[in-house]
């Protein structure tokens, strides 16, 4: 599911005529537009989050900050510099040109030009900065798909007594920083690991193969011991990382669940991860299952304690990222873990399975996503 | 994005202007902070009451910042965090990490 949204532009001209005008136009064509009055006022707008553009355009001719001097004070900052940045100019020298183009900017465009071919080279450059952002993505993706690394398994495990299943989306369609596990010990132990890094995209993704594999070793060693504690394990998890010199500065939350299948219970323990969601058939309840855990890598003690679930035939366990709680209203980006649990809710009936559950979810909440989203759920059969 | 509001004695109280805060503009956050840091060598208290949403990307680069002051016997400090930061703080067990404040005078009572 891809939405397009439409390509935000910010106008910097000190002529506000011109700015309107030429607003007027992009606007026409689709576009999505701020205007900035000087370079000063749209430094100001970048800085404080209110414009975030796919392009600028800025004229040349400014009083105070000209447009060269806007373009160098972007090209010195990360978070800027690599928005592609259009001269608007009445000027048409070789000199100008050369300036302009030694500073990065992608192209010019003479102010007299008509209109409809300034907005036209104006979609033409976006459109090579998207081919060229999508060839590389591709490149990654093939190199990762080579290495047959993952951070999210293929299927779902089979275990006795229990339906599990699990549900993931990648923000923008591109690998992040969550990542499942699912871990058989032997046939009556089986290991459920739901983690997110925090962090977007590939920089993200990159650190989940360190921390998966890292509680893979973990949870192994614990079961070469008999020790079956989903606290202990997590400590330990935790107190490699905080060694870990290049997992330094990287965090992540973490649930670990441990089905027995023998005696039928789940043991879990929680690091900076969301509660989880036990519906209690019985009650015709969601609760909320906490956990005192501190984020991996956050301190060595991370005070990780344990948890007991019992699920009863026709209960529910959901285990979740934040993602699946952000939504985007009318006001602007929102993190409601509660409204989450009340849209789930009415979607518990007995014959509803989990693909039901998460189309309806779909239907009603998850509408424009803002980060990765992953849900696991396990069905007491 | 970091502004600062006064200076105390054993602290330095900011002001953060940003209404989301997101992957974009973490690593400048986390580097503004540390930069004040070691120019003034005192804790931080950071008014976040303009921030209507944040996602796991920044509070990762709080919880950075966090850990850089606390490795030099410092300290951040938030304060004035909406309800629904509050929330998520509370939920992921973030209110545990951070002294956590209604406003500067609550703070400096």
């Amino acid at each position: 599911m891809t939405i397009h949204k439409p390509k935000q532009i910010l106008l910097v001209d000190d002529d506000l005529l011109f700015l309107k005008l030429i607003e007027q136009v992009f606007k026409k064509s689709g576009f999505s537009c701020t205007r900035a009055g000087s370079a000063e006022a749209a430094i100001e707008m970048l800085e404080k989050g209110e414009a975030k553009p796919d392009i600028i355009l800025s004229d040349y001719e400014m009083l105070k900050m000209n447009g060269f001097e806007f373009r160098s004070y972007l090209m010195h900052d990360q978070r800027f510099k690599d928005i592609p940045f259009v001269f608007l100019t009445f000027f048409s020298d070789k000199d100008f040109i050369e300036k302009g183009l030694d500073l990065q900017a992608i192209d010019y465009v003479i102010k007299d030009t008509p209109m409809n071919v300034i907005v036209s080279k104006v979609n033409n450059i976006l459109y090579a900065v998207d081919k060229q952002r999508e060839l590389s993505e591709n490149e990654v993706k093939k190199a990762a798909k080579s290495l047959n690394i993952k951070s999210i398994p293929v299927k779902a495990p089979v275990i006795n007594g229990f339906d599990v299943d699990f549900w993931h989306m990648a923000y923008h369609d591109i690998p992040g920083g969550d990542f499942i596990d699912f871990i058989k010990v032997n046939d009556r132990y089986n290991f459920i690991v739901l983690g997110d890094i925090m962090g977007k995209k590939w920089m993200a993704w990159f650190f989940t193969f360190g921390f998966l594999s890292y509680v893979r070793s973990a949870v192994r060693f614990a079961a070469f011991n008999n020790e079956y504690s989903t606290a202990r394990i997590m400590q330990q998890v935790n107190a490699i990382i905080c060694f870990d010199e290049v997992l330094q500065d990287i965090l992540s939350s973490l649930s670990l669940l441990l089905i027995d299948t023998e005696t039928n219970k789940i043991t879990y323990s929680g690091a900076g991860d969301l509660p989880l969601l036990h519906y209690n058939r019985e009650a015709d309840e969601l609760q909320m299952v906490s956990s005192s855990g501190l984020l991996l890598g956050l301190f060595e003690e991370g005070n990780y304690s344990e948890k007991e679930i019992v699920l009863k035939q026709g209960d529910r366990l959901f285990v979740f990222t934040d993602g699946m709680i952000d939504f985007i209203d009318a006001t602007g980006k929102k993190s409601d873990y509660k409204q989450f649990s009340k849209t789930l809710k009415p979607f518990m009936e007995k014959d509803n399975n989990f693909t039901g559950i998460v189309s309806n979810l779909f239907n009603n909440n998850l509408n424009e996503q803002v980060d990765d989203r992953s849900i696991i759920s396990i069905y007491k059969n | 994005m970091v502004k600062i509001h006064k200076e105390l004695d054993d602290m330095l109280l900011v002001k953060l202007d940003i209404k989301e805060a997101s992957l974009e503009n973490g690593d400048a956050f986390k580097a503004e902070v540390i930069t004040l840091f070691d120019k003034y060598q005192k804790s931080i208290a950071i008014d976040m009451s303009s921030v209507e949403y944040i996602d796991s990307s920044f509070l990762g680069s709080i919880v950075s910042a966090f850990k850089h002051l606390i490795s030099f016997k410092s300290e951040v400090m938030l304060v004035g965090l909406s309800k629904d930061l509050t929330n998520l703080f509370g939920l992921t067990r973030l209110d545990k990490v951070f002294k956590i404040y209604n406003n500067f005078d609550d703070l400096t009572k």
